[in-house]
């Protein structure tokens, strides 16, 4: 357990990044907030940043998905954005809920397929896709509106014996995403091809008779589905399809990986890492709204803590 | 060949593979019984690790044809030869380096609960007793980016083995062991032949072969020589059917005058547990290191340039001390002072493939100039290199990547004589070249030392050190170990020399 | 494709059958509007986006990116319609839209080629602190008035042809001077095509990459005047997504990371179609949505085209 635990604070003993640093400093944040504010530790407001942290969280998870293979995936908030104007759509939640899922494996089966046949560039293959996407939702709902089915916003607001619902969401996801990423062929396959290409050996896991490109359009499709699950989460919040509320969700989401330690050449990364990473930008965002910083310098601040951290990760190749 | 033998386990026939314009396999044929371990020979780039990765899988050959048990095998990808029972040690390390032994020893075969998730425990039990097979003592959670270089070696090898393959190869397995590590891996070859597989291995060490191995086919240039039984060849026997040719014709003459010292190292450590040693080139001198592959010729070569950092020792060119250069601008501070480095991999670190011979031939020269300078064309250059080096090309504007091996290499080489260095440092000046422009390559380092230059070269071929050099000097473990005039050096009293440091060190 | 006249035909970077394409469209459903002085509007439009593709293509050239030109140019955009500096002349914002791009610019080429960041994370991050800044310092509301004289500068003409799309050839031909005459040029075409060998063969590697993206930083600063020039009023949005334009018209001209056979002609013809798919779109009525679509499409075309002919190369 203490060599676990060490290990979150050196690079080369894991493969799990450095998440000892995320855990600082979400234990720091929470520590000054308590202290320093008398809102902070109130039920109202945990229960606020809760269910403020769970999109960024489950989007975040998604991503780790595609970090690990070497990738990104820029479409994400496209996909959140889209998957709300879909569930504003007149129709029952049967049919609505489904399709939100099955458009966003879609999308992330194109954009896997795009990367590994056509051999496009993870970036402009995604943010071609974000560009496409952005057009059909606002084709949908040109300004935010309508209503989500009921059975949503039920499951997102609200609490089960004083736990907040949204908790439920996260735990659910980071379980899912457990199975799959620690227990699973598939997981194992992804971390592996992830560290060959980190170590430029690209063809190093296909010797070992893995899938290589089935995998890697896997883990798109995976990080579109847990896209459109931060989707569905947030248009049960907003009670609305908005066009625009996935806006620059992707870059939190790989913000929050990558304070979480996962390094975007690939093969290194842990998904407590990335939750970790999800709760600081959650606290950060929550204790500036508590001292009433700008929310515009809010998005500075969090492009400056992206550079920082991402600044600090060496990693061998030069460019994109 | 012929008599009531036991019947093929597999049978590849007539093989032929070409990379672009270089035929590197040419109707190969190989045969493997059941039960026996058969040696595979031939100098580097005879075409041993091509035809290996064809039987693997890697890659796919242009003709020919492969059988297992008489039916024929198709196998497009690694996969498809893993499933057919055929499981491969590569001679580069291809294990992952961010998983742990256990993960990298099922990798791609992995152990299943019921519910379909992975057996961790079951695989880490099973990784331990493989690993205890070849009397390792490491623990199977460990990541493979923690081992050194030996426990890989022999982390891959318990993965080959662990395929439970019919047809297990392994190539060059013994490169990064010591003697009592070997004799643990002939313990294991020698249960797997009981057990009634087949296995191909490749080495150079002959004693290796002789006492492991019950078969032997020797490759040369990419074409079949034959295949013997081990019983029935000797080592001089086999030597002379992998080299086969008159080595004499192929080296111009040594030239007898040596000039002033040129490059000076004194004191040198390449790292810190190696121990120092001095050694001098002189003017007009070719000087070769040699010794088994991976032994710090390398590191020792880098040096020069600042791509690697020595523990310590002192740099001398033309008689004026320097430091050694640094990473970031190692490369260029030598080059002006007219030192030119010539890198071992022509594709990945020697020439822009896809840009076009002239581009290549003169980017040296416009390196020496400010970014912001007008680029002359440097036509007169690249027709003068052109025509001294014999390139064999349709025009200066084609792309160097559709030359010829031994055209890709002169125009490498041609880059640091447009330059017109003083001291040339050069990491396997003929790979992948066929004999003709090799031939042409020594001529022409021969022409480059008369003038006045002076060379250092790297080679795996020992032969080609032998031939073309003036001195050589045996490294291994780091270190010169001895220092030696080519022409009384061969290659067993090269192999000796480095061997007795060995049992020296240890 | 193995027709040597296919292969040199598939070799003429998409721009061009795109420009061709869009022209004849244009063409046969509203010939009217293909007259120079419709035309040179349109044209002019997009000068800010071909100056920033010429150093998009800069730094795509070495296999690196920058996304933070919309940023940069919003900032400058700022400073010049906030009258935060009441008494500053032309000469002098030009010189700070100068220092602006080419401090961006170092400190991406710094945090690129030294520390070996992804390109993509850092300039988009540097692009989110910059739009952050000048949200927090205009607190979400449009600055102010441009200046008349910038105004009169942009809307200058000879006969057909506006001032700024002169402006944008000659800035091409200097770009197009640099990189087919020069030792840079020499520099950069060795580092594309691969870092490793070309640092073998003595060319500085790092400064080539650094230099790449303050020269680019530059272009932006270029790009964000002639922006600033071409609207009246102030915005907190003006030019977010012309880098990504950029990266689309770049690729489409033919140049793609490390690769570049389309020059620098190419991505100019790039630019010019994406002038004539918004004469298309508004003629044909498509909206916002719809032109997003088109975008996203058209990149991924592109990407597409030169994906295959990588793998295949």
């Amino acid at each position: 357990m203490i060599q676990w635990f060490k290990s979150g604070f050196s690079a080369r003993r894991s493969r799990q990044g450095l998440w000892g640093v995320p855990l600082v400093i979400a234990v720091a944040l929470v520590v000054i907030l308590s202290l320093g504010t008398d809102q902070f530790a109130t039920r109202e407001n945990l229960f606020n940043l809760i269910a403020q942290a769970m999109p960024l969280l489950i989007a975040a998870v998604g991503q780790l998905f595609v970090i690990l293979v070497g990738g990104l995936d820029l479409s994400v908030g496209s996909v959140i954005s889209f998957s709300t104007a879909i569930l504003s759509l007149d129709g029952p939640a049967i049919v609505l809920i489904p399709v939100v899922f099955l458009l966003a494996a879609l999308v992330g089966l194109i954009n896997g397929l795009v990367i590994t046949r056509l051999n496009v560039h993870p970036i402009i293959a995604t943010l071609a896709m974000q560009y496409v996407l952005l057009g059909i939702t606002r084709i949908l709902r040109p300004v935010s509106g309508g209503t989500v089915p009921d059975v949503v916003i039920a499951a997102v607001q609200g609490s089960v014996l004083g736990v907040p619902l949204p908790l439920f969401w996260g735990l659910i996801a980071v379980g899912l995403a457990a199975k799959i990423l620690y227990g699973s062929r598939f997981g194992l396959h992804l971390f592996g091809i992830g560290g060959g290409i980190a170590a430029g050996m690209e063809d190093a896991a296909s010797t070992y008779g893995i899938r290589v490109s089935r995998n890697i359009v896997l883990a798109y499709v995976a990080c579109a589905l847990f896209a459109a699950l931060a989707g569905v989460f947030l248009a049960g919040r907003i009670v609305s399809g908005d066009p625009n509320v996935g806006l620059l969700f992707e870059l939190d989401a790989i913000t929050a990986a990558a304070i979480g330690g996962t390094q975007l050449s690939g093969g290194v990364g842990s998904l407590h890492g990335t939750v970790l990473g999800a709760i600081v930008l959650a606290l950060l965002a929550n204790g500036m709204n508590l001292a009433n910083v700008s929310p515009f310098i809010q998005t500075a601040i969090k492009g400056g803590l992206l550079l920082a951290i991402v600044g600090l990760q060496s990693r061998k190749k030069m460019g994109l | 060949m012929s008599d009531g033998e036991p019947a093929c386990l597999i049978e590849m026939q007539s093989i032929s593979k070409a990379f672009g314009p270089s035929r590197v396999l040419r109707d190969v044929s190989l045969r493997l019984r059941p039960g026996s371990v058969h040696a595979l020979m031939g100098e580097n780039g005879a075409g041993k690790s091509t035809l290996m990765k064809i039987l693997a899988g890697v890659h796919r050959c242009d003709e020919g044809r492969i059988l297992k048990n008489g039916k024929p095998l198709h196998l497009p990808s690694p996969r498809e030869a893993l499933a057919a029972g055929i499981s491969t040690v590569f001679q580069e390390l291809s294990l992952l380096p961010n998983l742990t032994i256990a993960e990298n020893m099922f990798l791609g075969r992995e152990l299943l609960m019921r519910g379909g998730s992975l057996d961790r425990k079951r695989m880490r039990a099973e990784t331990a007793a493989a690993l205890a097979e070849l009397d390792l003592k490491l623990d199977p959670d460990q990541l493979v980016s923690t081992l050194s270089i030996a426990e890989r070696q022999f982390v891959e090898i318990a993965h080959g083995i662990k395929a439970d393959a019919s047809v297990l190869i392994l190539d060059e397995p013994t490169a990064a062991l010591n003697a009592a590590d070997v004799e643990v891996l002939n313990r294991s070859i020698r249960r797997l032949r009981a057990e009634g597989r087949a296995i191909v291995y490749i080495s150079h060490r002959m004693d290796e072969i002789f006492s492991i191995c019950d078969e032997v086919t020797v490759l040369k240039d990419g074409q079949f020589v034959g295949t013997r039984a081990i019983a029935d060849v000797t080592p001089d026997g086999l030597i002379a059917m992998m080299v086969g040719r008159e080595l004499a014709d192929l080296f111009p003459a040594r030239s007898a005058n040596l000039g002033k010292p040129v490059l000076e190292l004194s004191g040198f450590r390449a790292t810190p547990k190696a121990s120092a040693f001095d050694l001098t080139l002189h003017q007009g001198e070719i000087l070769g290191l040699a010794g088994l592959e991976g032994q710090g010729q390398q590191r020792i070569m880098r040096a020069l340039i600042g791509r690697h950092a020595p523990a310590g020792g002192t740099l001398r060119l033309h008689g004026q001390a320097l430091k050694f250069p640094s990473a970031a601008g190692g490369i260029r501070a030598m080059a002006r002072r007219g030192l030119g480095f010539v890198p071992e991999d022509r594709k990945e670190e020697g020439l822009m493939l896809g840009l076009s011979v002239a581009a290549n031939l003169v980017i040296g020269l416009h390196a020496e100039k400010p970014a912001f300078a007008p680029a002359r064309s440097l036509k007169g250059v690249v027709q003068r290199m052109t025509d001294a080096l014999r390139i064999k090309t349709a025009s200066s504007a084609t792309p160097v990547a559709s030359l010829s091996g031994g055209s890709q290499q002169k125009v490498l080489l041609g880059r640091y004589l447009a330059r017109e260095v003083k001291v040339l440092v050069i990491e396997e000046p003929t790979r992948g070249v066929d004999i003709g422009a090799k031939s042409e390559i020594y001529t022409l380092l021969r022409d480059f030392a008369q003038a006045g230059g002076a060379v250092l070269i790297t080679s795996r071929e020992t032969v080609e050190l032998i031939g073309l050099c003036d001195r050589l000097a045996v490294v291994h473990g780091d270190t010169v170990v001895v220092e030696l005039p080519a022409a009384e050096a061969t290659e067993h009293s090269i192999l000796a020399a480095a061997l007795t440091a060995e049992g020296v060190a240890a | 494709m193995t027709h040597p006249i296919l292969r040199r035909l598939a070799a003429v970077p998409p721009a061009y059958w795109v420009f061709a394409l869009l022209l004849l469209t244009l063409w046969i459903a509203r010939p009217n509007m293909l007259n120079p002085n419709v035309l040179g509007i349109f044209v002019r439009q997009v000068v800010p986006l071909g100056i920033l593709v010429l150093g998009q293509l800069l730094v795509m050239r070495v296999r690196s990116i920058d996304l933070s030109g919309g940023g940069v140019i919003l900032l400058i955009n700022y400073i010049i319609t906030s009258r935060t500096f009441p008494e500053a002349s032309g000469l002098t914002f030009i010189a700070m839209a100068l220092a602006i791009g080419g401090t961006v610019g170092l400190l991406n080429g710094y945090m690129i080629a030294k520390r070996r960041v992804s390109a993509v994370i850092v300039t988009l991050a540097v692009s989110i602190i910059l739009v952050g800044l000048v949200q927090f310092l205009s607190s979400g509301k449009p600055p102010g008035d441009v200046p008349k004289y910038m105004n009169e500068i942009f809307d200058i003409k000879y006969g057909p042809l506006p001032l700024p799309v002169l402006f944008w050839l000659g800035c091409t031909g200097l770009v197009w001077l640099v990189m087919q005459h020069s030792v840079y040029g020499r520099y950069v075409e060795a580092v594309g095509e691969s870092a490793e060998a070309a640092s073998f063969s003595g060319v500085p590697v790092e400064r080539t990459v650094v230099m790449a993206h303050v020269l680019a930083g530059l272009i932006a600063a270029v790009a964000a005047l002639v922006q600033t020039g071409s609207i009246a009023v102030g915005s907190v949005r003006v030019g977010l997504d012309l880098p990504i334009l950029a990266v689309a018209a770049t690729i489409l001209g033919g140049v793609v990371f490390g690769r570049g056979e389309g020059g620098v002609w190419g991505p100019f013809f790039g630019v010019l179609s994406f002038a004539l798919l918004f004469v298309v779109m508004t003629v044909f009525g498509i909206d916002e949505a719809g032109k997003l679509i088109a975008q996203g499409l058209i990149i991924l075309m592109a990407a597409i085209l030169y994906g295959a002919r990588a793998k295949r190369g």
